[in-house]
């Protein structure tokens, strides 16, 4: 067993009825702003033929991803993981850019106008750090969302892990989210995962702003360097000058 | 090496004089701006944390963040001092201590014909070619070219930083003006920090241009180096101060005599 601790969510479909009440939690938790939710639950509506109907419920949030492209994303390190694996927003740092937003490729992101700032779920970790669970999933009375830590085996995770098959929410890209689905999820769902393009402004400060930057001071720095070098190699007279 | 002639006992006559060049306020403008550039430029660094923007090592933006307590305190400090930086340069220019900035513009930004040449030559000298360098007043013109990346650079640099600092106030639909305020301020202080290269060594380090980092504690340069690098102002200087003799002996009142702008401005 591995002494770092590895937060992740085991989420099993079959067990949500759609009631919401993560939802409302997770708003009463964090005061959400109105209109706003950091955590969904998606649904494809209802399947199949009369009489053999069935509907699936999707509880969906930040999937904490191992090599998130939020945090790739973000200029300077406002979005982090923590060591624990939970990926956090420092809301005193963050300016709102919002190319964290536009990275995320679950789209789990928003960003709250009243504050400036992007915002998201982060595992509440205020609660998770003395000892409770997140609040969705404390709340949760189908038992549809679990939460632990995936290193230890003898937790809550790892056991529903080990005991049924699970998926991750991956499609094209694959950003090794921690969080597990047992299955089946349905597929199609709209917030699966899709590869997402960098901004006008990104690409520009890449392959424009950057380069351009390096040319510049790497010219004047040789520039200066020759100069110096003919300078202590000619010497210098008093009166010359 | 120049090819103006002058013979030795001239040279040291003209290198025991001296005359000003920076008034105090200049002065103190010059290094709180160089201060300001070493403490925002340290701390802007150590606030990029994306690899890919990042010109410095990790290392460097652990410790300043270790040294300030945090992501959140640093680019508080940038943000305050920065917008110290930008109030003292818009106070200065705009408002002037005691009116020595406002002439800044003509004489010392438009370029003029002789400064076509004088970067011509100059070229020529750089690459050790023969040159012959025309007159220049009391800003040459690379020093002139060097001060449109500055203020060009620094307007861009004050306006994307404003965007960052306040950009809790910048509504939903103008979110794109803190994506690109962002390499904006990159772009620009890099501009500028090429140009800082070639201004520290001119300024501090290459023998012909000594007598203008001296000045820069002093206000004041010595005769010879205002005679072979700045003609036209050394002209004008010289001019000055006849016509300010010629005033006194007359027994007219010559208006302040500290005010050495206001009578090299003055037809002579």
């Amino acid at each position: 067993m591995s002494n770092v601790k590895r937060y992740g969510f085991v989420i099993d479909p079959a067990r949500c009825i759609d009631c919401r009440a993560c939802l409302v939690a997770c708003r009463a938790q964090w005061q959400v702003p109105t209109g706003k939710t950091r955590i969904w639950v998606h649904t494809n509506g209802v399947q199949g033929e009369y009489p053999t109907l069935s509907q699936q419920f999707v509880p969906f949030q930040c999937q904490h991803c191992t090599d998130a492209p939020c945090i790739t994303a973000c200029p300077t390190g406002a979005t982090y993981r923590r060591e624990d694996g939970l990926v956090m927003i420092d809301e005193e740092a963050c300016i709102g850019c919002g190319l964290c937003i536009n990275a995320c490729p679950y789209e789990a992101r928003f960003l709250n106008e009243e504050k400036g700032v992007a915002e998201k779920c982060n595992g509440c970790y205020t609660r998770v750090d003395r000892g409770e669970l997140p609040a969705c999933v404390a709340t949760c009375v189908g038992g549809a969302r679990l939460f632990g830590d995936l290193n230890d085996p003898e937790s809550e995770v790892s056991k529903a892990i080990q005991s049924k098959p699970v998926t991750r929410l991956i499609n094209d890209v694959d950003t090794q989210p921690n969080v597990f689905y047992l299955q089946p999820v349905e597929a199609n769902n709209p917030s699966w995962p899709h590869a997402k393009e960098p901004t006008p402004a990104e690409t520009f400060w890449q392959k424009v702003a950057v380069p351009g930057t390096k040319l510049a001071i790497g010219a004047a720095v040789l520039g200066q360097a020759i100069a110096f070098a003919k300078q202590l190699w000619g010497g210098e007279s008093e009166f010359e000058e | 090496m120049s090819t103006i002639h002058l013979s030795l006992a001239e040279r040291k006559r003209l290198k025991d004089k001296t005359l000003t060049k920076h008034h105090v306020a200049n002065i103190l403008t010059h290094w709180f701006n160089a201060i300001s550039w070493g403490f925002l430029l340290a701390t802007g660094l150590a606030i990029l944390a994306r690899r890919v923007y990042q010109p410095v090592p990790a290392a460097w933006s652990d410790l300043l963040r270790n040294l300030f307590g945090g992501l959140a305190p640093l680019i508080k400090w940038h943000e305050t001092w920065g917008m110290l930086w930008a109030f003292v340069l818009i106070f200065n220019v705009s408002l002037g201590f005691r009116k020595y900035f406002l002439p800044f513009g003509a004489r010392r930004m438009m370029l003029n014909k002789d400064d076509l040449v004088w970067l011509q030559q100059y070229g020529r000298k750089l690459v050790g070619l023969k040159y012959k360098l025309p007159d220049q007043d009391d800003y040459n013109a690379g020093q002139k070219m060097f001060s449109y990346v500055v203020v060009g650079g620094v307007i861009a640099i004050i306006l994307s930083g404003l965007i960052m600092t306040f950009s809790h106030l910048i509504p939903l639909s103008l979110r794109w003006l803190i994506q690109w305020a962002m390499p904006v301020h990159f772009t620009a202080v890099g501009l500028v920090v090429a140009g800082l290269v070639i201004h520290i060594y001119m300024g501090a380090i290459f023998p012909e241009e000594r007598q203008a980092f001296f000045s820069m504690f002093s206000g004041k340069v010595n005769a010879l180096y205002a005679y072979l690098h700045h003609r036209k102002w050394y002209d004008r200087y010289l001019a000055a101060e006849r016509n300010w003799e010629a005033e006194q002996a007359a027994g007219e009142t010559a208006g302040p005599t500290d005010d050495l702008d206001a009578l090299l401005e003055r037809e002579v």
